[in-house]
C-alpha cells in the first residue's frame, strides 16, 4: 500500500451507547441525530452490513443506525459506509451456565449502571468512562471461550479493514466512525496502524 | 463543529402545501426556514408550483437559488433563475440533499423528470461526435449512474465516495465533453450506449 502521494483522512470514532448485549436502554436519539448533522463528516461508516444497507434491511441493525443515522443520511450529504462485516453484530457471548455466566450478568448490570451515569456524548466518548467501559469488556472478554474472543477479533480486524477501504477509495475526507462503545478501545488501536493514511482526531475537532 | 444553517424560503399558491414544506424543511438537520421577504435574502427559495409549471415563477435575487417542486415537466431547459425541479414523486427527506446541492451552486433534477425529459432528449437529439475513451472508469461510471436519472448525492451513496468527490468527476466530465448541464451529460452517455435503463 503506498498512500504517500494522497492526502490524509481526517477520522474520528464516536462510541454509541448501543442496546448493548441486546438490552435494550432508553436514551434520547435526537442527541445523536443532532450530533452527526452537525458534524456533517463526508463519509460515516456505521455497524450495518452492505447487504443490509443496499438492500434497505433496516431491521436487522442496532436502533442507532435504524432510527438515528439512516434519517439523518437520507436528509443530508454525508455518505453512510457499511463496515460491518457480518450480521454478528454484539459481544453476546455469555456462557450458557455456570458461574462465568453469572459474572457476566454482573458485569452487564455494572455496564448498564455506568450507561445510565454516562448519558451525554461527552461522557460516553471522555476518559472515565472509557477507563470504566474498557475495564469491564476486558473483564467480560477474559469469560468467553477461546473460540468467541477469537471471532469477536476476526470481526474487529474486519471492520478496521472496511474503514480503511473506505478511506483509500476516497482519500482526504472527513470520515466519522459510529460503533457501539465496546468496540472503541480495540478499533481505535487496530485504525492507528493505518495512520499513513489517515489522522484520528476527536469528534469534536472533526 | 456547528456548520451554519441553510436558509429556505417557503413560497407558492396554496397556504396548506406552504405549510406542510415550511414543516417538513424544518425537520430536516441544517436548513432553517425564513420568510422569503426577509434580508438577507434566503439562500434557497422553494416554489410550490401545482400541477405544471406556471409562468408566473419567483423573480430570482443575487445569491438565493430557486428550487421549483413540480408534478411534471414538458421542457428540459431550466426557467431563468431556476436552479433545480424537485418532483413531487420524490421521497420527503430528498428535499434536504436537493436544497443543499443547489445552495452549493449546483443544479438539481429528481430523478423521474430526469428520466422523463431523457426520454424525450434521446428522440430529439443530435449525435455527438466523442471518443468515451478518453475517460476514466471512475468517469464512464459516474456517467453511466448521472444518465440513470440519480443525483449527485445518490451517485455518491452508490459508490461510496464523498458528495464532493463526485461533484469534482463532474466538473472534469462536463470539461471533456464540452457541455454545460447534467442532461446534455446524460444524452452523450446514452448515444455510446453507458446506460440501458431509458426505455
Amino acid at each position: 500500500m503506498n498512500a504517500s502521494a494522497s492526502p490524509r483522512a481526517r477520522l474520528a470514532v464516536l462510541g454509541m451507547l448501543s442496546d448493548l448485549h441486546c438490552q435494550p436502554i432508553a436514551y434520547d436519539l435526537n442527541c445523536l441525530r443532532k450530533l452527526v448533522a452537525d458534524l456533517a463528516p463526508d463519509l460515516l461508516c456505521a455497524e450495518i452490513t452492505r447487504e443490509a444497507w443496499e438492500g434497505g434491511d433496516l431491521f436487522t441493525t442496532a436502533i442507532e443506525v435504524r432510527e438515528a443515522l439512516a434519517p439523518v443520511v437520507a436528509a443530508t450529504d454525508i455518505v453512510l459506509v457499511p463496515v460491518l462485516p457480518t450480521l454478528t453484530q454484539y459481544a453476546d457471548f455469555t456462557p450458557a451456565t455456570g458461574w462465568r455466566r453469572d459474572v457476566v450478568r454482573a458485569l452487564d448490570r455494572a455496564l448498564q449502571w455506568g450507561q445510565r451515569e454516562a448519558d451525554r456524548p461527552e461522557a460516553v466518548n471522555g476518559a472515565l468512562f472509557g477507563a470504566f467501559c474498557h475495564t469491564l469488556c476486558a473483564l467480560t472478554e477474559m469469560l468467553w471461550t477461546a473460540e468467541d474472543c477469537a471471532a469477536w477479533e476476526a470481526q474487529n480486524k474486519a471492520m478496521a479493514e472496511n474503514i480503511s477501504q473506505a478511506v483509500r477509495r476516497d482519500p482526504g475526507l472527513r470520515v466519522l466512525v459510529t460503533l457501539q462503545c465496546q468496540r472503541l478501545h480495540t478499533l481505535l488501536s487496530l485504525l492507528k496502524a493505518h495512520s499513513d493514511e489517515l489522522e484520528i482526531v476527536d469528534y469534536r475537532e472533526l | 463543529m456547528d456548520h451554519p444553517s441553510i436558509t429556505v424560503a417557503i413560497s407558492g399558491r396554496y397556504p396548506l402545501d406552504r405549510a406542510g414544506l415550511a414543516a417538513l424543511v424544518a425537520s430536516l438537520p441544517g436548513l432553517r426556514v425564513v420568510p422569503p421577504e426577509s434580508s438577507p435574502p434566503p439562500r434557497v427559495l422553494l416554489w410550490e408550483c401545482g400541477e405544471k409549471l406556471s409562468a408566473d415563477l419567483p423573480r430570482s435575487l443575487p445569491g438565493m437559488a430557486i428550487l421549483l417542486i413540480v408534478g411534471e415537466i414538458e421542457s428540459p431547459i431550466l426557467p431563468p433563475g431556476v436552479a433545480g425541479l424537485f418532483s413531487k414523486d420524490e421521497k420527503p427527506e430528498a428535499l434536504g440533499v436537493a436544497i443543499r446541492q443547489i445552495a452549493r451552486g449546483d443544479q438539481y433534477l429528481s430523478p423521474s423528470l430526469a428520466l422523463a425529459l431523457l426520454e424525450r432528449g434521446e428522440a430529439e437529439a443530435a449525435p455527438h461526435d466523442f471518443d468515451m475513451s478518453i475517460l476514466t472508469d471512475r468517469e464512464r461510471q459516474i456517467l453511466a449512474l448521472l444518465a440513470d436519472g440519480l443525483s449527485n448525492k445518490a451517485i455518491a451513496a452508490r459508490l461510496y465516495l464523498s458528495v464532493r468527490t463526485v461533484e469534482g468527476h463532474l466538473a472534469n466530465l462536463y470539461t471533456r465533453l464540452d457541455v454545460h448541464s447534467r442532461t446534455e451529460a446524460a444524452l452523450i452517455a446514452i448515444e455510446h450506449g453507458l446506460v440501458s435503463r431509458i426505455k
